[in-house]
């Protein structure tokens, strides 16, 4: 399968007056051709920074990418200018944003808002901009497509204004679209009709999704694999059945296991994980989990653990799965 | 069982201005029980949050009445109002907002019992380090201040605070939903604990099904100001009788690949109407799959379909059909 992007690790630091934040500490993943990837982890764990990074959305400074390589479709990502970046975004890899509304420019119609990257890249007239811009809203399933193009974003629900964020991410038809938390900010029901969007979006033009979020339902629902980050950091990775039936690190059963279903019994206690995610001025010095980890050794606060093998395509940093480590012990 | 609070027909209007409405809470009419728990879901802007703050008295209600063991508060009555304030007390959403960044964590949580003059000085204080420590947090924490924690601390103290006063009845207004997912069951833990601890009677506003389920006893399940289905939380999601009960339902993602991918896609088209001055009807009416034209015209009121079950909707019956013969008039 082509290869469309792999990250190797990748180390981003933001530099404040208080230190240095590592917020992304040596990250290596790959996305193939019409493959959806899941991002999962808790705020502050680098997912984002690590995807805005593919597009160099993050100002640099304060940010600052200490190491690594991001290989796009054949371009060097680390290497390019920003006049290089600004062919790239939009023409190759676009977002979509958590909060529609302060991604939308409240002063510019949507028609003109969802079209400003084929004038940019493809060079189209107004009168093609437009027929263009009510066939993409008509893709994504807004009603009267021919009167919304003239409208503000103020005039749009929020399920709506996601729905026009996609088409625009979808203009040029990029190779790579990277959802940064897309549903976090809409209600179940909205919700679910923008997840069956995505769906048929990546099923019809066959582009690859970079999925950001912290709801284990939404990725079930959407990814083919998925990368559990913690303190900047990947400690697991995937297919989304080897994450959710096998999962193999303490961060990601604990994760899963945190989380009430609906057969849930009211009387059960839920697994919670004691403490909190470690600070990135000062990461630990071995595994990041290991504060937490109920499985936590002395050699876990000690060293990292590297990303050992659990099965073909299917890794996990963590000591335990070393080849030594005793297998009987695994008792509980 | 005892019944602790007794909402009457409850309505709540905000006026915009220029002939506007905004009916927030519409003829809202339940009760809450002695030690249980009744969770309130529905989507943003559905009233939830609204209901929970008349519960509280912190709006008095347009219209209908709030009964404390059986007789009216009148919110607009200091002394009534004063009185109902030591018995519930409330835990807000955002952890961030809910605390006065300049006052310490221990004048914080002390402050409620200065107002109702509970205890000396002294008492306070040991009392103050007692809550730190039932909440599980350290009792050197009462001189920090709030920024000094970070946010499921930060929730910590906004429980310790509503504990201070030994209220009867605490409204939890979405007390998880900005906390991450690790620190979130740590939280639902800690609530649970408290609740067999003291006798606490919770109402428990949320938005994430898979959790009301849980903490929950009854559901009461809202839409656009209206409570449209309230019963036991098993019965809710074993005979789901609401048509949008069910594509609320339907639409919670489930963490499991297989039975994600196995799903009937039973999503819903459109958008949550406008809650200024609302049309006639049900107020699902136009989403709703089996709408018919009484639904456009007439309001449904709640029937009592199961032992216990409470659904707004004109045409459903016992066993979750739909027809227009089981509208009555």
């Amino acid at each position: 399968m082509e290869r469309i992007l792999d990250i190797k690790d990748l180390e981003v630091s933001f530099d404040t007056y208080a230190g240095e934040v590592h917020a992304v500490r040596g990250v290596s993943l790959h996305v193939d051709a019409g493959e959806a990837l899941a991002i999962v982890g808790e705020s502050g764990c680098g997912k984002s920074v690590t995807a805005q990074t593919v597009m160099k959305l993050n100002p640099m400074p304060p940010a600052r990418i200490k190491g690594g390589k991001i290989d796009l479709c054949g371009r060097d990502i680390v290497a390019a200018g920003e006049k290089e970046m600004r062919g790239i975004r939009g023409q190759l890899v676009s977002m979509i944003f958590q909060d529609p509304m302060t991604c939308l420019n409240p002063t510019k119609k949507i028609g003109k808002q969802l079209t400003e990257t084929l004038r940019k890249h493809k060079h189209l007239s107004r009168k093609q901009c437009r027929a263009e811009a009510v066939r993409l809203l008509k893709a994504v399933q807004i009603p009267n497509a021919e009167q919304r193009v003239d409208e503000y974003p103020h005039e749009f629900s929020g399920g709506m204004r996601q729905r026009a964020m996609i088409a625009m991410a979808l203009s040029c038809n990029p190779k790579l679209l990277i959802a940064d938390e897309p549903t976090t900010a809409l209600d179940v029901t909205i919700q679910a009709q923008i997840m069956e969007l995505m769906q048929e979006i990546r099923d019809k033009t066959g582009t690859s999704i970079i999925l950001i979020t912290h709801d284990l339902g939404v990725v079930a629902n959407l990814a083919d694999r998925v990368a559990v980050m913690y303190a900047g950091k990947i400690v697991e990775e995937g297919t989304a059945r080897d994450i959710f039936y096998r999962a193999a690190h303490p961060y990601t059963t604990a994760l899963l296991r945190s989380l009430p279903t609906v057969e849930t019994a009211r009387n059960e206690e839920l697994v919670s994980i004691p403490g909190t995610p470690p600070d990135l001025y000062a990461p630990p010095e071995g595994c990041a989990f290991a504060s937490r980890c109920r499985h936590c050794m002395k050699l876990c606060r000690h060293r990292q653990p590297p990303q050992f093998t659990v099965a073909q395509g299917h890794t996990a940093a963590c000591w335990r799965l070393h080849p030594d480590f005793p297998r009987e012990k695994e008792g509980n | 069982m005892e019944k602790l609070i007794t909402l009457d027909h409850i309505s709540k209007y905000f006026y915009l201005g220029g002939r506007q409405t905004l009916v927030a809470v519409n003829d809202v009419s339940l009760d809450i029980y002695k030690g249980e728990t009744l969770g309130v879901v529905g989507e943003s802007g559905c009233g939830k949050s609204t209901l929970g703050r008349v519960v509280m008295g912190i709006y008095h209600p347009t219209k209908g009445k709030l009964c404390y063991r059986g007789k009216e508060v009148n919110l607009k009555h200091t002394g009534d109002r004063y009185r109902y304030s030591e018995k519930a007390q409330i835990i807000f959403q955002d952890p961030y907002a809910s605390l006065d960044p300049r006052m310490t964590v221990g004048t914080i949580i002390a402050e409620g019992m200065e107002i109702h003059k509970l205890y000396d000085r002294e008492k306070r204080q040991q009392r103050v380090y007692e809550l730190l420590e039932t909440v599980g947090l350290n009792r050197e924490h009462a001189n920090r201040f709030p920024h000094e924690f970070s946010g499921g601390q930060r929730q910590r103290i906004g429980i310790a605070r509503a504990l201070a006063i030994n209220p009867e009845f605490i409204v939890c207004d979405e007390p998880i939903s900005a906390l991450d997912v690790s620190i979130q069951s740590q939280i639902i833990n800690l609530l649970k604990d408290l609740q067999k601890k003291f006798g606490l009677t919770y109402m428990f506003i949320a938005h994430d099904l898979n959790i009301v389920k849980y903490i929950s006893n009854r559901i009461a399940v809202m839409y656009l100001g209206n409570l449209v289905e309230l019963a036991d939380s098993d019965e809710v999601y074993a005979h789901t009788l609401h048509p949008y009960s069910r594509a609320l339902l339907a639409a919670v993602p489930i963490p499991d690949p297989d039975r994600e991918a196995h799903k009937k896609a039973a999503v819903i088209k459109g958008d949550v109407p406008s809650p200024i001055n609302p049309k006639p009807g049900c107020p699902f009416a136009n989403r709703c799959p089996y709408a018919k034209d009484v639904c456009r015209s007439v309001s449904p009121k709640p029937r009592e379909l199961r032992p216990g079950h409470l659904v707004s909707c004109h045409l459903v019956d016992a066993d979750g059909n739909y027809s227009e013969a089981n509208y009555k008039g």
